[in-house]
């Protein structure tokens, strides 16, 4: 896949955000609607296409920690506040920002974690579990081994000890179960078709509706 | 090395198991020699085939004469077993591929287990029996096991009982000692392997070849790692259809990877990744040697459940209590009684029964209406499994009778309630027989739990076919286990990828 041969060939240790998205959008994952900009008329253009509110981040490999360098601007509202928070990016001092990402503004209600790795005796294995800052806390995940069965899929959701957050919730929708595992599928052969990918995460995916979205994506490549 | 061996779709080791005429290469007149005490082992349990020793020193050991070589051999062997120093066992592998030899045991040790230069020597030994299409077992392995032809080819001089359990162990002494072990819990074996190093034959052609065989009812396994690329999951996904693999997996406190960028992989333990593998795979997997007994007694000599609803009875409450709610907490129901049930126990039981699902008979000591209840019970369709607390035989009250010495009037209310007791023990007996044949009738696994008996649970195995265990925890997950598997076995066979 082109996505990762040039980013090979240039010696990342990893796909940018974006790109990350598109591989996963190759294999039917729902993404965030998105862009890369470099110029501010060019993220007002994008902000508007995408349609408000939007997020704006700094966009690259190196930039994989980008809450904690404080690269992202969320819930911008119209163009004046993607002109100020583009410029702000831009000019930050913690890190070298070429590009921006501008990305749809998704309020889903539940974040999940969807990932693969590769296992030393059984090669690439499919991660689930809660996703955002609840990953590290509660370590509530379940694994499979790819390639997964739809019933693998389905078996999976079950697994994890906080399995109520898929059900219906204050108000909203239970999760897309066939979504899902979809996506918990696809995963799996990702790592199965491309032996240059080490791991990846998706965190969070979150529920909009009841139907996932992968919201940032981190593809490491071996 | 061995993982890239073309999948072939049977893979014949009858002549490991079931071989009709061996050789011992290493066999020693020396006692304290494996070459000795495995030969003595081999002679002891009556092997069936023929046994030639190998050893140019020596005119006879055992009283069986002894060969030269190989070559000076009266007839063709189908299986070599081999004792001698690893230094040698490179230049025999070329010895058995010139005699055409199809399988070799290789019990020596001081290979890749021991360091780089074993692990040399290995590669050069695993090279060569490649050349010759031999199969070989280990090295450093602690021998084999086959029911068919009384064969126990294994350093420690075990006897199994003969039944339907075949087992493949990592470690070899986790394996001896299992079959040792279910010697005294009543538990038969059909084939065993110490695989060793696993130099050639690995675990995963052990389970393909169990699979495939028809005196193997239940695979056992215990596993400490598989080779990279081997393909456990897909595998064992396809013989967990025809027949439950229970596996016990040792080294399990690994924590995940460390130097990970992401989430995925540093929560990934191997741990993680094995319990994920064995239940795609509908593998039952054990945590502790003690569950793998259990669990053994009960897949080889029961039906599966088809759901999770238990029917409990028992002859006092607290230990209906205790299992009802082990059994709620462990994934299990223990559905009410409906009107219809009850009615028929108010026929039976005295007022006071606990009208309910745990069934308390509440103690009588006249007449027991156990095996009664026991039937009503079993013909419930609200129910697809059985724990019958107090139904083996002989509890702790028969101890009553020994040992005691007291004035005459106590010594002859003793010999009153001994007679008494010992009558009422022919009960239970009858009452085992009762419960194999609920079982059969039924297609229900009804799991007897008999506190404080702990000598009972052979016999009951060995004399019923009746699995009981001392605790109501331990029925308890055992039960979990084998409705868990049935479970397996009902999933969609959907195997739609991506």
């Amino acid at each position: 896949m082109k996505i990762i041969e040039d980013a090979l060939k240039r010696g990342a240790k990893s796909l940018s955000e974006y790109e990350s998205k598109l591989l996963l959008a190759e294999y039917g994952i729902p993404i965030t609607g998105e862009a890369v900009v470099t110029t501010e008329a060019d993220a007002v253009a994008k902000a508007a296409q995408i349609g408000y509110p939007v997020v704006l981040k700094g966009s690259g490999e190196t930039l994989s920690h980008k809450t904690e360098m404080n690269l992202i601007a969320l819930n911008l509202r119209d163009d004046n506040e993607v002109r100020s928070a583009f410029r702000e990016l831009t000019s930050s001092t913690r890190a070298e920002v070429k590009e921006v990402l501008v990305q749809q503004m998704v309020k889903g209600d539940r974040e999940l974690l969807v990932g693969m790795n590769r296992d030393i005796q059984f090669g690439p294995c499919v991660m689930f579990g809660l996703g955002g800052i609840f990953t590290e806390i509660l370590e509530d995940v379940a694994f499979r081994v790819a390639p997964l069965s739809r019933f693998d899929a389905m078996d999976m959701m079950n697994d994890i000890r906080g399995k109520k957050i898929l059900d219906a919730f204050r108000g909203k929708p239970a999760v897309d179960r066939e979504k899902l595992a979809d996506i918990l599928q696809a995963i799996g052969q990702i790592g199965l078709d491309h032996e240059q990918i080490a791991e990846i995460d998706i965190n969070p995916l979150k529920l909009l509706d009841g139907k996932p979205l992968a919201v940032d994506a981190l593809v490491v490549l071996k | 090395m061995a993982a890239q061996k073309p999948n072939m779709k049977t893979l014949d080791l009858d002549g490991i198991f079931n071989p009709e005429r061996i050789a011992m290469i290493g066999a020693s007149a020396n006692p304290r020699k494996w070459g000795f005490i495995i030969l003595l082992n081999i002679l002891k349990a009556n092997y069936r085939g023929r046994v030639y020793p190998i050893n140019p020193r020596e005119a006879s050991i055992l009283g069986y004469p002894c060969y030269r070589s190989l070559r000076d051999l009266p007839e063709k062997v189908d299986m070599v077993l081999i004792t001698t120093p690893a230094k040698v066992v490179p230049d025999l592998i070329d010895e058995c591929g010139a005699q055409r030899i199809p399988y070799v045991i290789v019990i020596t040790s001081d290979f890749s287990e021991a360091g780089p230069e074993g692990a040399a020597l290995e590669r050069d030994v695993v090279a060569r029996a490649e050349k010759y299409g031999i199969r070989l077992v280990g090295p450093n392995s602690m021998g084999v096991f086959g029911s068919k032809t009384n064969l126990h080819a294994t350093m420690p001089p075990v006897m199994p009982i003969h039944g339907n359990v075949s087992m493949f162990s990592q470690s070899g002494n986790v394996g001896v000692q299992m079959l040792a072990w279910g010697e005294q819990e009543g538990l038969g074996f059909n084939k065993f392997v110490s695989s060793g190093n696993e130099g050639d034959l690995n675990c995963i052609d052990y389970l393909r070849y169990f699979a495939e065989d028809r005196d193997t009812g239940v695979i056992l396994g215990y596993l400490e790692g598989i080779e990279p690329g081997a393909n456990l999951v897909a595998e064992a996904k396809k013989i967990s259809r025809k027949k439950p693999i229970l596996v016990f997996k040792g080294g399990r406190t690994e924590a995940g990877g460390k130097a990970a960028a992401s989430h995925s992989a540093a929560m990934a333990g191997e741990n993680e990744i094995f319990r994920a593998a064995f239940r795609q795979s509908g593998m039952v997997e054990v945590k502790t040697s003690q569950a793998l007994m259990d669990c053994a007694k009960a897949f080889s000599h029961y039906p599966l459940p088809r759901g999770n609803r238990v029917g409990i009875i028992t002859r006092g409450g607290g230990w209906g209590v205790i299992t009802a709610d082990f059994c709620e907490e462990n994934g299990l129901v223990v559905p009410p009684l409906p009107e219809k049930i009850i009615k028929k126990f108010n026929q039976i039981l005295p007022k006071y029964w606990s009208h309910g699902n745990p069934v308390d008979l509440v103690a009588t000591i006249s007449h027991d209406p156990y095996p009664e209840c026991l039937e009503i019970l079993s013909r419930w369709e609200g129910i697809d499994a059985i724990i019958a607390l107090g139904a083996g035989r002989r509890g702790f009250t028969y101890r009553y009778s020994k040992d005691v010495t007291g004035p005459q009037e106590v010594m002859d209310a003793i010999r009153m309630a001994s007679t008494f007791i010992e009558q009422r023990n022919q009960i239970p007996d009858e009452m085992l027989k009762g419960v194999r044949q609920l079982i059969v009738k039924s297609k229900k696994p009804i799991i007897v739990v008999a506190i404080g008996s702990e000598k009972s649970h052979k016999l009951n195995l060995a004399d019923y076919q009746v699995v009981s265990y001392p605790t109501p925890e331990r029925a308890v997950r055992v039960l979990w286990q084998m409705y868990k598997y049935s479970r397996f076995l009902n999933s969609p066979q959907d195997e739609r990828k991506f």
